[in-house]
């Protein structure tokens, strides 16, 4: 649950470069700072920093640190295979067992492949490019989840939106009765997709929550706890002024 | 229905299979012949897919040697597989080679490749690229007489419903979750062919939370940045997941230390103290009941008594850190839970293969044992479905080895693997962008 409890109003609690946050249910980095505190922010100095600012580069700060605790191999360490392993066989094998590349790189590259396909002008049949080719919009562009395009090759039914049907059921008490026995499986709508490629690893994965969705919880950067204090400095939240210490003393502008 | 054989594969099948669930953290294996009864867990062997490197010691462990390191203290690993793919194939055959083929290949592993074919899994949405170095390195390096290539969670559908099921397989219908190291996919699988379009993924996975309790337990107490294998060890023996939000929100009130000059006691049927390992007396660490003393102790607020150890102390821990699962966003990774995520995956199915999916859900990957995933899970997931619809979730017997047991059974099963084993002539013949095609449903 959300928490919308702010600290009691007392006097010695706000230092500077420090504000309180009434969870609003919004995303901080859309409400970065409660608009009660503008002014003492301006007033401030160093403070004139603007809120997009801020916040584009705390966003930047979390996609690092989320980067870093999916990490599977440290880059800077290498450990040797040891002892006596076959040699490669074939000129493939060689070139596939030399590569040091990591995930990144490969999915990088799909990425850029998909991108290119998807500016080359359509191919006069529904071929697999173009199915994949239609994909990536998925995510990558909007982060809205779009169903995947049924391939050209099978018009008609396979068009049919489960989207609409459903939310034509949801709406309709008449009908409910009617979901005990959903109309029989479509073949061709099956056969659609029971064929459809593969989506890319970047358009495979879910959506962000929708807008009206529970609100984003906040944390104590220290210690875990609700976080309702706000560093202005990083944008990191925290418990109280304890840990305000303890975050300014070792975490503060880590990740900005 | 899987891709069809041709004659060149069936007249090469041998009848013997390695099936390998080639997973991240884990490699899953165990040889199977066609004419072996029905093959159970304990025909998979477990080894970990890692070369580990002790700074102390100075050795190296490869896979399975793993199991003679004394300290793993500081142990660094490389892993061949990323993100569930593999990607680093220097690494990946060194590991191959030791326990499959090399003297100190374990007895019932140990195999010729050019009289043996190999099962091999993958996870879903993998690039073509990786899937066209692996079966380059499968035909051209190890030289397997057979091959198949197929997204793991698919291998689940070969399970008997039960076992006075009157159901033949593979089954209709089945929603396979694997929560595992490197992430969390959802598959809706119909007659055994993963539907490709309904396939979604989740970014945490074991990995993410043992990284995360290791960057939380570096932050509040000792630098155990470089103690993976401590942590992970740690995050196994005292995760839970909250059984609801609000049953979060009480846990988060009750382990909080409370403010100066208002300290509050923390709910000892949450924190714990973790003893950890010294190297020298004990290998492993262990959870007992915090003990406040020792933390003031340790803090020098008390004269030291007592054996010298070292405790990690962890409160919110134990249920902030697996809550990812279900609270993506609560580190600020902008997806959906897991309860949500698979609500999105069925949104793309027509109704009927959705309430098919529904009653057959199955959950594997190691996440799945935290104590309260699969009641939380399933609680959530309830409220998200339509409430006349039947809702059938459980966890797989041994949600480990459950995707290796149903390629094993697959693998048994001669006419079935003839149907997909492609023979190395006929690799040799038509190349790896053909099998790759092939692979994916095409000709
Ligand atoms: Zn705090
Ligand atoms: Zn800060």
């Amino acid at each position: 649950m959300p928490h919308v409890e702010v600290l009691p109003n007392s006097t010695s609690s706000v230092a500077p470069g420090w504000t309180y946050v009434v969870d609003t249910g919004y995303d901080p980095s859309k409400v970065a700072i409660n608009p009660k505190n503008k002014k003492r922010v301006a007033a401030q100095p160093g403070g004139a920093r603007g809120e997009h600012e801020l916040s584009s580069r705390q966003q930047a700060a979390i996609a690092r640190r989320i980067a870093e605790l999916n990490r599977d191999n440290d880059p800077k360490q290498s450990i040797p295979v040891p002892g006596k392993t076959s040699t490669p066989k074939t000129q493939n094998a060689r070139r596939i067992i030399q590569y040091q590349r990591q995930i990144k790189h490969w999915l990088d590259d799909e990425e850029a492949q998909l991108a290119q396909l998807q500016q080359a002008p359509q191919p006069r049949s529904a071929t697999t490019a173009s199915r994949i080719a239609a994909q990536p919009l998925r995510r990558s562009s909007t982060m809205i989840s779009v169903p995947p395009t049924p391939s050209e090759a099978t018009p008609g039914p396979a068009a049919a939106t489960p989207i609409s049907q459903r939310s034509h059921f949801e709406d309709d008490p008449l009908l409910s009765i009617e979901r005990s026995m959903p109309p029989p499986l479509n073949p061709a709508e099956l056969s659609a997709l029971l064929t459809a490629p593969p989506l890319s690893y970047a358009a495979s994965h879910v959506a962000p929550p929708p807008a009206d969705g529970p609100p984003s919880r906040h944390f104590c950067d220290n210690c875990g706890y609700w976080g309702k204090i706000k560093c202005l400095k990083c944008g990191a939240r925290v418990c109280g002024l304890e840990c305000k210490d303890a975050h300014e003393a070792t975490r503060c502008l880590k990740w900005a | 229905m899987p891709p069809k054989g041709s004659k060149k594969a069936s007249a090469a099948a041998q009848t013997q299979t390695l099936v390998l669930d080639n997973g991240a953290y884990t490699l899953k294996a165990g040889l199977v012949s066609s004419a072996s009864a029905d093959p159970s867990y304990d025909d998979c062997t477990v080894i970990p897919n890692c070369i580990a490197r002790s700074t102390r010691d100075k050795r190296t462990y490869v896979a399975s040697e793993l199991e003679t390191c004394k300290d793993f203290g500081e142990l660094a690993f490389r892993r061949p597989v990323e993100r569930g793919f593999i990607v680093n194939w220097e690494a990946e055959k060194a590991i191959w080679e030791n326990e499959f083929m090399g003297a100190g290949a374990g007895e019932g592993l140990r195999c010729d490749p050019k009289e043996t074919n190999l099962l091999l899994t993958e996870k879903p949405n993998c690039p073509k690229e990786l899937q066209k170095n692996c079966d380059e390195i499968v035909f051209e390096q190890f030289e397997f007489a057979a091959y198949y290539r197929c997204v793991g969670s698919t291998l689940n559908a070969y399970h008997p419903y039960g076992p006075d099921s009157l159901f033949s397989l593979p089954q209709e219908c089945l929603l396979l979750i694997d929560t595992s190291y490197s992430d969390t996919t959802i598959s809706p699988i119909y007659n055994g062919q993963l539907i490709q379009p309904a396939v979604r993924r989740l970014t945490v996975g074991g990995k993410l939370l043992t990284n995360y309790l290791k960057e939380l337990s570096s932050l509040r107490h000792y630098n155990m940045m470089d103690e993976t294998y401590l942590l992970n060890e740690a995050k196994e023996a005292v995760s839970f997941v909250a059984p609801s939000a609000q049953q979060f929100s009480r846990d988060l009130e009750w382990t909080w230390k409370g403010r100066l000059g208002d300290k509050r006691e923390l709910d000892p049927s949450i924190v714990l103290d973790y003893v950890l390992p010294d190297y020298e007396q004990s290998i492993h660490g262990y959870a007992r009941p915090h003990d406040p003393a020792k933390s003031r102790m340790r803090r020098g607020l008390q004269p030291v008594q007592g054996p010298k150890e070292d405790l990690l102390p962890l409160g919110n821990e134990r249920f902030t850190v697996p809550e990812l699962l279900f609270r993506p966003t609560d580190i600020g990774i902008q997806e959906v839970g897991l309860p949500a995520a698979i609500m999105e995956s069925l949104s793309t199915l027509p109704e009927a293969l959705k309430i098919g999916m529904l009653a057959n859900v199955v959950v594997v990957g190691g996440n799945s044992l935290i104590p309260g995933f699969m009641e939380r899970l399933e609680s959530e997931l309830r409220t998200l479905v339509p409430a006349d619809y039947l809702l059938n979730i459980a966890r797989a017997e041994d949600p480990i080895k459950h995707t290796w047991l149903g390629g094993a059974r697959f693998a048994s099963q001669r006419d079935r693997l003839k149907n997909v084993l492609v023979a190395k002539a006929e690799y040799d013949e038509r190349g790896s962008g053909w099998l790759v095609r092939k692979f994916a449903g095409g000709g």
